[in-house]
């Protein structure tokens, strides 16, 4: 469970490009629930999920994670509770490390990492395993380096990843946006079934309103850092695409649309 | 070359091997180029030296060594992760600082290990020649640190400091405290040269403060012929491509000085490994570029 009160993040304050990027959020994600969160560029959607992930900390309000206060806990701190997938590949992995050294980190994630093998006894099998149900032919190349996997291949291997230390939540920060359709349609159905089977409580950010809609079970939408839509349920259901951008522009003062990216259906 | 002058290259080369093993953990395996070593060898050859003269156990004086080193690269590290001064200015200061204290901790320039007691000493009477007992013996220590680093890198913790130096902001994510990583591996990697200064002094039976200077370049010139031999990717392999990088870099050094033909003399030394850095830091850049000729060009990125 994620429970968020009242949280600012201001950037450069002081300075003339100061930005309340975070101005009160307040929110509550019960247990395995699945968010997907909208909002134009500058909403202060990654802010938010940096805020939740310990990137960023904030400067007022509070932040519990099943009811542990982890306001000012630091990113290493809080990886034991929160996993990641970040919006560049290139990110969320060592491209200079192999496969399975990568999955190695990401089993440690939240324990004391010691002086064993990290790829000792049969983990290595355990990892094969893993890595066969994605259905992609990675189990052969445990030992390839991160940096040969195509960009769908390494979300791929990010989200598996993110599944492994048994953490319970997962942020998702467009992690879909570098891939090609069809690559982020699987990427996404993939994200599904992990949510799934592990009974993550998922904040997935994502640029399409379709499938902020069609995947998952509730939707926020962030405007100049604050909620200003969240649906869930039946409500939700019977949402379209223009009833949200409907919804948008009337957030916005009923100024047109110009983002593109918005539109994209 | 004469026999001597070729045992006391790969000798030399030895001891320079930690070094190289010590710089290729800050430069390669964390991604900081650390200059301090210059001043923690000649420290570690120093912290020796008046231990020995004490009569501290050699083994025990080129463990201080080691500890010595693994301060001084404390240092650097606490400059760059706590005050967040520039990895590079972080470690000149250092190494700056060090020479002082290596005047400090020998009272004078230079110290001579003439009598004592060292760690070769009990290896002497066995009937081997002398010039050969001194490059085994180092020989013997650096297979096992070698062996040991090996088995470090790749246990969780070795792994973690890895991702450190690959993608921070990834360990982070992971849960990895990057900035203890590099506290620890600056402190090992200096504890390394701490450890070389040491058998430095040793094997050669002195302790000078000059020593140090260059010390940087010559670890950095066995990497990267170490690199160029033997393209492992590996991290067992990498290890002793180091070592063998060390040891080739000595000979070629040897070799140029030694041939009168050429007309260089001891003191060309530091041109020589300019040169010779140069052109092993050029040569891959070259081989890549016949490469992609080769290939009409599709390899290109």
């Amino acid at each position: 469970m994620i429970a968020v009160q009242d949280i600012h993040v201001t950037f450069g304050r002081g300075t003339p490009l100061e930005k309340h990027a975070l101005r009160g959020i307040d929110l509550t994600i019960p247990e395995g629930q699945f968010v997907t969160v909208i909002g134009s560029n500058g909403a202060g959607k990654s802010t938010f999920l940096g805020a939740l992930a310990g990137d960023v900390l904030a400067e007022r309000g509070r932040i519990a994670i099943d009811d542990t206060d982890v306001t000012r806990w630091d990113t290493p701190r809080r990886a034991g509770l929160v996993a990641r997938v970040f919006q560049d590949p290139m990110a969320g992995s060592c491209a200079a490390l192999t496969i399975e050294e990568n999955m190695a980190l990401a089993a440690a994630r939240g324990r004391r990492r010691g002086l064993a093998l990290a790829l000792g006894g049969d983990r290595r099998r355990g990892f094969q395993e893993r890595i066969a149900a994605l259905g992609l032919g990675l189990e052969t190349r445990l030992q390839d380096r991160m940096g040969l996997l195509s960009g769908g291949q390494r979300q791929a291997v990010s989200l598996l990843m993110a599944a492994l230390a048994g953490s319970k939540i997962l942020l998702l920060d467009e992690h879909t946006a570098a891939l090609d359709p069809a690559t982020a349609d699987f990427v996404l159905d993939l994200t599904r079934r992990i949510v799934r089977e592990n009974r993550l409580t998922t904040l997935m950010v994502i640029h399409s309103m379709r499938q902020a809609l069609d995947y998952g079970d509730r939707t926020l939408m962030l405007h100049e850092g604050r909620i200003v839509l969240d649906v869930a349920g039946e409500e939700r259901a019977g949402l379209d695409v223009p009833h949200l951008l409907a919804l948008f522009a009337r957030q916005r003062g009923g100024a047109e649309i110009s983002d593109d990216s918005l539109l994209i259906g | 070359m004469s026999e001597i002058a070729l045992f006391g290259a790969v000798e030399i080369g030895l001891v320079y091997a930690l070094v190289a093993v010590g710089v290729f953990l800050s430069f390669r395996v964390l991604d900081f180029p650390d200059l301090t070593v210059d001043g923690s060898f000649p420290l570690g050859a120093a912290v020796c030296a008046v231990l020995l003269i004490a009569g501290v156990n050699p083994w025990l004086a080129s463990l201080a060594a080691a500890l010595a080193g693994a301060a001084a690269g404390l240092v650097t590290a606490l400059l760059n992760v706590r005050f967040k001064i520039l990895h590079l200015l972080a470690s000149i200061l250092t190494m700056i600082a060090l020479f002082s204290v290596n005047l400090r901790v020998m009272g004078r320039p230079n110290v001579a290990l003439l009598m004592q007691d060292t760690v070769l000493t009990p290896f002497y009477g066995l009937g081997i020649p002398d010039h050969i007992v001194r490059p085994l013996v180092v020989l013997v220590i650096v297979a096992a640190v070698v062996a040991l680093l090996a088995r470090f890198l790749a246990s969780e913790f070795g792994l973690a400091m890895r991702a450190t130096g690959v993608n921070a902001r990834m360990a982070r994510a992971q849960g990895i405290d990057t900035d203890a990583h590099v506290y620890a591996g600056i402190a090992l990697s200096n504890a390394l040269c701490g450890l070389a200064g040491a058998l430095f002094a040793q094997t050669n039976g002195f302790a000078d403060v000059t020593t140090g200077i260059g010390t940087i370049v010559v670890g950095l010139a066995a990497v990267i012929v170490g690199e160029t031999v033997l393209p492992a990717r590996g991290l067992a392999l990498m290890l002793v491509g180091c070592v063998a990088g060390s040891i080739l870099y000595r000979l070629a050094v040897q070799f140029a000085l030694s041939a009168d033909a050429i007309g260089l003399q001891a003191s060309d030394l530091n041109l020589v490994t300019a040169l010779l850095v140069a052109v092993a830091l050029i040569l891959p850049r070259l081989k890549a570029k016949a490469g992609v000729r080769k290939t009409g060009g599709s390899a290109a990125r």
